[in-house]
């Protein structure tokens, strides 16, 4: 059974705290995606976790075993790198038989295994020619077999598909998903994509300038950000937030935003109670957000079209309510026309609300 | 009249031919993007326009000028680098002046010029600030505002949003096109994102191997995209392509794939003629097919889940369909796990059929 | 047309005239070196007379050519000072170019001396030679050190040292250090790092050091002349002494400045394939 723990990490460098107070545990046979912005920390996670970079405080486990002062090629990590470590001096097969060469297995061993691996990942082809001629993903796959040949117990990945196209892109995350499952690695991906991140990660956690701000599953992350900013790093297109007010209205409790208010009586309990006379703000996704040509009778409010952009098989109209400018997420039969007036309609029981000074949720709903 | 015309472009790097024959127009106001897989030619189309190469054969026109022989300086065509080249040493004033500084500008005329195109980019706040203090937003329409301050016909961006992090990419995204409404200049940009080219270009033009496969607006080239290439590559995720072939049986037409069967009488007529015998390309989009637990639709096929991709409120479902592989694109449906069993529909209206390679026959 | 076939003969032109204008002085040193006293100062290419007695002299210092010989303090071969200078040289090149890769190595991956160290080793070098001539020979008088081979090859190697971080630091920047890290990652030492990785993938930098710091030892004078008495005289030196009072003798002075171009040129083609490796090291697309 071998998992991975990190106990209360910290790395510093210079006068900036790259990681603070950093602990998670990635049970065995786990896709585990580290998600962020670039400069939160992640390279620096895989880092201390391969053992290239050791931590100013905190404790590694990998399986039961504290690896602080284990040297990193003892560790049976295999790591991909954002920069594919694949030497143009030497031919695929010289390349990925590299970690074997350094143990001083035997050749026709270090053969046997190599084209193994070559032909589990499809690159068979590449083994006698030499890097200058290889693609972005044919270089990505070699650094992949060149990392996996050693069947290391946990494989780690920094940002693997941020250097493809994008139509690879999305090929190269199915396979590494499928790859991940047949193989039964332990394996930690970092990636700044939250598209990227949802999709593949069996659990993802959020960091953000060096803290990891949530845990857990792709719905939980996107249903119940514990934060201001995983719900917005969650989710295409960013969720749009204001700020707001809790006001009474004779009986209903709204969450009144300059130009539209949220109807939250059913939820206004917990609300004021955590957040008595806090500055709060209101988080609403687009997705969340109907449009119509007319206004029904109740909870709609008059908006003008910003801006419209196609994203195929969705529109996202930007539209100006009030003093606030929202992005919302319609489907590709309505065409909205720039300037145009429309009224807007929001799913009450999906809008969020956060306190303004921590940026923690308040009263998360359940769905 | 049309601001640019590029003409049946052709070159040749060596014995290596990089275009084959392109020719595309751009209006007054308009933005058109060249879309492609790297390698395709869409760069070398934009260095011709500016200038910094020359055809092996064609014509560019400017305004209805023939501007072949026309060095790039010449050509009042301002050109946005991928990285945006802004001079870091330089303030962003200076970055802005640099052009007009060359044209030894007077010094009044040059303060007026900048601050005007400062005010159109929306840099007006920020003018006395050194380069290296600038956000990427803030780059982005800097360097737009040095190639502004020219008087530009014509405004030429290189991949401009490659470099960025998904999420800075998407806020640029929304900038880029508002910056493009409120300039209201002629426009070409190049890029290899399809979802870039579709959210802020007025058509695109998809190319591959130095010819454009096809011109159009996003919704042209999305709903009747004319080539199996096309259609693959606009779309995230792409759209399904199975080999079928037309079958009648008796009053019924039948597209048949593998083991999976699709019932097209009511298109008949749109069917008939088209490729009889021929291989066919059966072409649908991940949207266009209806999952539900149930069978609720008769005309449902049944589906075995074989992988799940969350995307936020919705789903990208890889399913097993009569043997083939299948990508749908739906609501996330929380119980719905890998070997859970679903029913698809396919909407028959957005059925595409591509000859083995090249055209189209049915919506 | 018509402009594009001007400036394309233009830069024919350029290119011809240029070439004529570096290399009409080598071909005027080797016309010299074949040609006898008489010839010395007369226009003509070609010799009319062409004899060998220039190269020969040189190794048997023998009769006068010339005539104004004993004027100069020319009594011996110049086989000594020709070792003398490829050990100087040589071995000055190869401790540089050694310990410079190691000090190379630590700045780029360990930041070894903190962020300005090139800056400050460049420094050094910005001081004209002739300022510490005296101190150095104060210096070395007081712990033996002149005229021999050690304080020779020793100075030589400090004085490009500096030249050879400098350069070599440039040519291992270039590896990402991840290709590195995924080495240790798989278990390799430090030094297996550096042999079978670094040094590879950098061996046209090094090479292109080696022989830009060879050739600025080679040609080095001023202090082979102050350190050398008559033990570790250098060939720069001695091609001096051929210089008198009374006249010159060019055509031994044209024979000897070919031949001392020579290891240069050997060394330079013998590492050519590695020049051109290292200059054309391609980036991944």
């Amino acid at each position: 059974m071998v998992g991975l723990r990190l106990v209360k990490v910290s790395k510093r460098a210079g006068k900036r705290q790259i990681l603070k107070n950093v602990s998670l545990e990635i049970p065995d046979k786990e896709l585990f995606v580290i998600a962020g912005p670039p400069g939160a920390g992640r390279t620096t996670l895989l880092k201390i976790i391969a053992g290239l970079i050791a931590p100013d405080e905190g404790e590694v486990y990998i399986g039961d075993q504290m690896v602080n002062t284990v040297p990193p090629g003892d560790r049976d990590v295999g790591m991909v790198f954002e920069t594919p470590p694949v030497y143009p001096n030497r031919t695929g097969f010289q390349n990925i038989a590299f970690p074997l060469e350094i143990r001083k297995i035997n050749d026709s061993e270090i053969k046997e295994q190599v084209e193994e691996v070559a032909e589990f990942l499809q690159i068979t082809h590449l083994l006698d020619r030499k890097p200058a001629t290889y693609s972005g993903g044919e270089l990505q796959r070699v650094a992949l077999a060149r990392a996996l040949v050693r069947k290391p117990r946990i494989l780690l990945l920094d940002e693997p598909l941020k250097n493809l196209d994008a139509k690879i892109r999305e090929r190269t995350r199915v396979e590494l998903k499928r790859l991940q499952r047949e193989f039964g690695i332990t394996m930690v991906f970092s990636t700044h994509d939250q598209l990227e991140a949802t999709a593949v990660g069996d659990r993802i956690a959020v960091m953000n300038e060096g803290v990891i701000e949530q845990i857990g599953g792709p719905e939980v992350v996107y249903s119940s950000p514990r934060t201001l900013f995983v719900a917005r790093f969650i989710g295409s297109p960013t969720m749009n937030v204001t700020e707001c007010a809790l006001k009474q209205m004779g009986d209903r409790w709204i969450l009144d935003a300059s130009g539209f208010n949220v109807d939250v009586t059913a939820r206004a309990h917990e609300i004021e109670s955590q957040a008595m006379g806090q500055e709060l703000l209101l988080g609403v996704r687009p997705e969340d957000i109907v449009l119509l040509s007319s206004p029904e009778n109740t909870g709609c409010f008059e908006a003008q079209v910003e801006l419209t952009q196609n994203f195929g098989d969705e529109r996202v109209v930007t539209i100006r309510v009030g003093e606030v400018s929202l992005n919302c997420l319609t489907g590709k039969d309505r065409v909205f026309a720039y300037d145009e007036k429309v009224y807007v309609k929001f799913k009450q029981e999906k809008a969020r609300v956060f306190n303004r000074e921590t940026g923690i949720a308040v009263a998360r709903t359940a769905g | 009249m049309p601001k640019l015309v590029v003409k049946n472009l052709r070159k040749m790097f060596g014995t290596f031919e990089a275009l084959k024959d392109v020719s595309f127009q751009v209006e007054e106001k308009e933005t058109l993007c060249l879309l492609g897989p790297s390698g395709c030619g869409k760069t070398t189309i934009l260095r011709i326009i500016a200038g910094l190469e020359v055809p092996t054969s064609g014509e560019v026109f400017l305004d209805g000028v023939l501007v072949n022989d026309l060095p790039p300086q010449r050509r009042q065509i301002g050109l946005v680098f991928q990285d945006y080249a802004i001079f870091p040493h330089l303030s962003v004033f200076e970055n802005i002046a640099y052009g007009l500084r060359v044209r030894k500008m007077s010094e009044a005329e040059l303060v007026k010029k900048v601050r005007e195109t400062a005010s159109l980019v929306d840099v007006e706040s920020i003018l006395d600030l050194p380069s290296k203090k600038l956000g990427l937003s803030e780059m982005q329409r800097v360097a737009v505002g040095r190639s502004l301050a020219l008087d530009p016909k014509l405004l030429l961006l290189d991949e401009p949003l490659s470099n960025i992090d998904a999420k800075a990419r998407e806020r640029m995204r929304t900038e880029l096109g508002k910056l493009q409404k409120e300039i209201g200049i002629a426009t070409v940009y190049v890029t290899h994102d399809q979802l870039e080219a579709m959210t802020l270009a007025d058509r695109i033009a998809v190319m591959r191997n130095g010819l454009i496969e096809q011109i159009g607006t996003a919704s042209e080239i999305y709903d009747n995209a004319r080539t199996l290439f096309v259609a693959n590559f606009i779309g995230s995720p792409p759209m399904n392509l199975m080999d079928c072939e037309v079958v009648y049986d008796g009053n019924r037409v039948i597209l048949k794939s593998g083991d999976l069967a699709l019932d097209v009488t009511e298109f008949a007529e749109t069917v008939r003629g088209k490729g009889e015998g021929e291989e066919l390309v059966l072409g649908i989009r991940p949207e266009d097919l209806s999952l539900d637990v149930q069978k609720t639709n008769p005309s449902a096929i049944e589906a075995k889940v074989q992988l799940v991709e969350p995307i936020g409120a919705r789903s990208i479902y890889h399913l097993r369909i009569g043997g083939l592989t299948v990508l749908a694109k739906g609501y996330a449906m929380p119980d719905v796990n890998v070997g859970s069993n679903l029913w698809a529909t396919f909407n028959k209206d957005k059925v595409h059929l591509f000859d083995k390679k090249t055209e189209e026959a049915v919506v | 047309m018509v402009t594009k076939a001007l400036t394309e003969t233009v830069r024919y032109l350029l290119i011809v005239v240029v070439s004529i204008w570096t290399l009409a002085p080598v071909a005027w040193m080797v016309s010299l070196s074949f040609k006898g006293p008489a010839e010395w100062y007369a226009p003509n290419l070609i010799p009319l007379q062409p004899i060998f007695d220039n190269y020969i002299s040189l190794f048997i210092p023998t009769n006068p050519i010339g005539g104004s010989y004993f004027f100069t303090s020319i009594t011996e071969p110049i086989t000594k000072p020709l070792i003398n200078s490829l050990i100087a040289a040589g071995l000055g090149t190869l401790f540089a170019v050694l310990v410079g890769f190691l000090a190379a190595y630590g700045v780029s991956r360990y930041r070894a001396g903190g962020t300005f160290i090139i800056f400050f080793t460049l420094l050094t070098r910005m001081l004209p030679g002739a300022t510490f001539v005296a101190p150095l020979m104060v210096f070395y008088a007081s712990i033996r050190f002149i005229d021999t081979y050690a304080g020779l090859i020793l100075l030589y190697a400090a004085v490009t040292l500096t030249y050879a971080i400098w350069l070599m630091k440039g040519f291992i920047d270039e590896i990402p250090p991840e290709w590195e890290e995924a080495a240790l990652l798989e278990g390799a030492s430090p030094w297996t790092v550096l042999r079978k990785i670094t040094i590879p993938l950098t061996k046209g930098g090094l090479a292109a050091s080696a022989l830009f710091i060879f050739i600025l030892n080679w040609s080095e004078f001023l202090f082979a002349l102050v350190i050398s008495v008559t033990e570790v005289t250098t060939l720069p030196v001695q091609i001096s002494k051929y210089v008198s009072a009374v006249g010159r003798m060019y055509g031994t002075m044209a024979s000897l400045g070919l031949v001392a171009t020579i290891p240069s040129l050997v060394l330079g083609y013998l590492i050519q394939k590695h020049l051109v490796t290292g200059f054309t090291f391609g980036r991944i697309r």
